[in-house]
């Protein structure tokens, strides 16, 4: 896997790569560098990023999860709060929230590119990092 | 300490809201417009008074019934956001001084739900719809702005009894909006979003595809009627396909009773206020009618619209309960309230309140007190209670209808 692909899968991180901040010839591109992964700051383990200014709470993510409709179908997967502890996402105070993320199918190395959450969004508060 | 709550922020009335309220004040599972209803519940709340001096509750109670007894024409409005109990003390004191009653359903989808009720369309409940409706149609509605979880709780995304493999396989989607909106965007690439020039037109087009006939939306609509054909179908109408029909709701329930020659399809009005069918129901069990009706003249008739009675200058009174007109409706209508005597019955500081003679605060529904509200398919669904506060919309009714 390359560097830069681990760096936004944050198994490294840009100050792993020494050349860039001791050789003053690459600063240019440092500053760049750090500009473009500004957005990592923000993101979940996954590059999930949630706008929760954009939010209405409706709970099309929560409820569309597949993990959710498996491991919760008479709460969540029937469209209900949930039933279990620790969901990956759940309704707080009107927006969503990311509450545990190790159970999501964009985690750990059987990982898949499931967009299940930002596809139902109506109002583009979820996206991920590598759209 | 949790506590389970139903939030009466709109007519899905959500049944599975947890408050928690040691430490930090958090509410789970509801959607923006219901969490801020629980959070902001001490924020903007009206206090009592006379001729705008403060007053004690007791003396605004009383203040209100002395005008009500002195009244000659009284009108009754609003109601729509108060449990069914307090609706009933509502209806008896309307009946009492033979007053006009009515509430935002003249001009919401009262029409809808009269019609439900005197088993002129078909319709189910919301519970039916998750459990067996391939075909989803939202026809003039926006449930991600009226009803937020409208979508996710009952309809298009929950698996079901018999619809276990979830929206992508077990789901049709179809919403019928004039403009690209929140739930069309919802849409998939094989399923309908349509964009009609007139909903006449559409209905049309339905029923002559049906006769085997060329129509102007013939794609669209044989498609959908193609799904319709493989399982149970919904309509969700809102206040586009209301003031879309131009007043010939005929058109549509004809429309509604041949596609039932054709399979299953069911109507639920959706998108209004918490408890505005319950006020329909109420009034409907007491006269025959859901709005707009004179205890006076013991009949409906369009003319008892709240805003036609205020553009008539009408009633010398207005008793209004849980509603702000002077935000709602146009201001040619609502300036006409502040030349008759108006008696507002609110939680919170509104347009109204301000220019009320008398104000009197009462508790939030669902939050400050319980009671019983009706679900927009028709389903009586309990509140409880969770802060305390006796001083509710019951309280403040009875005393009134004590002393009236």
């Amino acid at each position: 896997m390359s560097f830069a692909f681990k760096v936004i899968t944050r198994e490294r991180k840009l100050e792993d790569c020494k050349p860039l901040f001791d050789e003053e010839k690459y600063k240019k591109q440092l500053e760049e560098l750090i500009n473009l992964l500004e957005p990592l700051e923000k993101a979940t383990e996954t590059g999930l990023i949630v706008e929760e200014d954009l939010c209405t709470g409706c709970a099309n993510c929560v409820v569309v999860c597949p993990v959710h409709a498996s491991e919760d179908p008479y709460g969540m997967g029937s469209g209900k709060g949930p039933t279990i502890e620790n969901p990956i996402l759940l309704i707080e105070n009107g927006v969503v929230k990311v509450i545990n993320m190790l159970l999501c199918r964009r985690y750990g190395k059987e990982r898949i590119l499931c967009v299940a959450c930002r596809e139902n969004c109506p109002t583009d508060a979820i996206r991920f990092l590598e759209e | 300490m949790l506590i389970q709550a139903t939030c009466a922020g709109c007519a899905c009335l959500c049944d599975d809201i947890v408050v928690e309220k040691n430490g930090e004040f958090k509410v789970k599972n509801a959607c923006r417009r219901g969490a801020g209803i629980f959070l902001n519940y001490l924020e903007g709340r009206a206090k009592p008074s006379i001729n705008g001096e403060t007053s004690s509750l007791e003396e605004a109670i009383e203040r209100a019934s002395e005008i009500i007894a002195d009244s000659k024409k009284l009108a009754v409005y609003g109601m729509d956001t108060i449990t069914l109990e307090a609706q009933k003390l509502a209806i008896k004191i309307a009946e009492k001084t033979d007053a006009f009653i009515d509430d935002c359903s003249s001009f919401c989808l009262g029409n809808f739900v009269e019609a439900c009720l005197r088993g002129e369309i078909p319709t189910t409940t919301l519970d039916y719809v998750r459990d067996n409706a391939y075909v989803i149609i939202y026809w003039g509605a926006n449930p991600v702005h009226s009803s937020p979880r409208h979508m996710s709780r009952y309809s298009y995304f929950p698996r079901g009894k018999n619809r276990q493999r979830g929206y992508e396989e077990d789901r049709f989607l179809v919403v019928i909006d004039v403009r690209k909106d929140h739930t069309s965007k919802i849409v998939k690439k094989n399923e309908v979003f349509i964009e009609p020039e007139s909903d006449a037109e559409l209905i049309d087009s339905f029923v002559k595809i049906m006769e085997g006939k060329a129509a102007k939306y013939s794609g669209e609509v044989a498609g959908i009627l193609r799904e319709i054909k493989k399982g149970d179908a919904v309509v969700f109408g809102g206040l586009g396909l209301r003031y879309g029909l131009e007043g010939d709701f005929k058109k549509f329930y004809n429309l509604l009773r041949k596609l039932n020659e054709f399979s299953k399809v069911y109507f639920i009005p959706a998108g209004f206020h918490s408890n505005m069918r319950g006020f329909n129901e109420s009034l409907f069990e007491k006269t025959g009618y859901v709005n707009r009706y004179s205890f006076g003249e013991q009949t409906s008739r369009k003319e008892f619209e709240f805003s036609k009675l205020l553009t008539s200058s009408i009633p010398d009174t207005t008793l209004i309960i849980g509603s702000d007109p002077v935000n709602s409706l146009p201001f040619d209508v609502s300036m006409h309230l502040s030349k008759i005597n108006t008696i507002t019955i609110d939680p919170r500081r509104t347009f109204t309140t301000e220019i009320s003679d008398v104000v009197i605060p009462s508790s939030i529904s669902g939050v400050e007190n319980g009671g019983t509200m009706v679900r927009s398919d028709g389903v009586k669904i309990k509140l409880n209670s969770v802060f305390e506060n006796k001083f509710d919309d019951t309280y403040i009714l009875e005393r009134i209808l004590e002393r009236i």
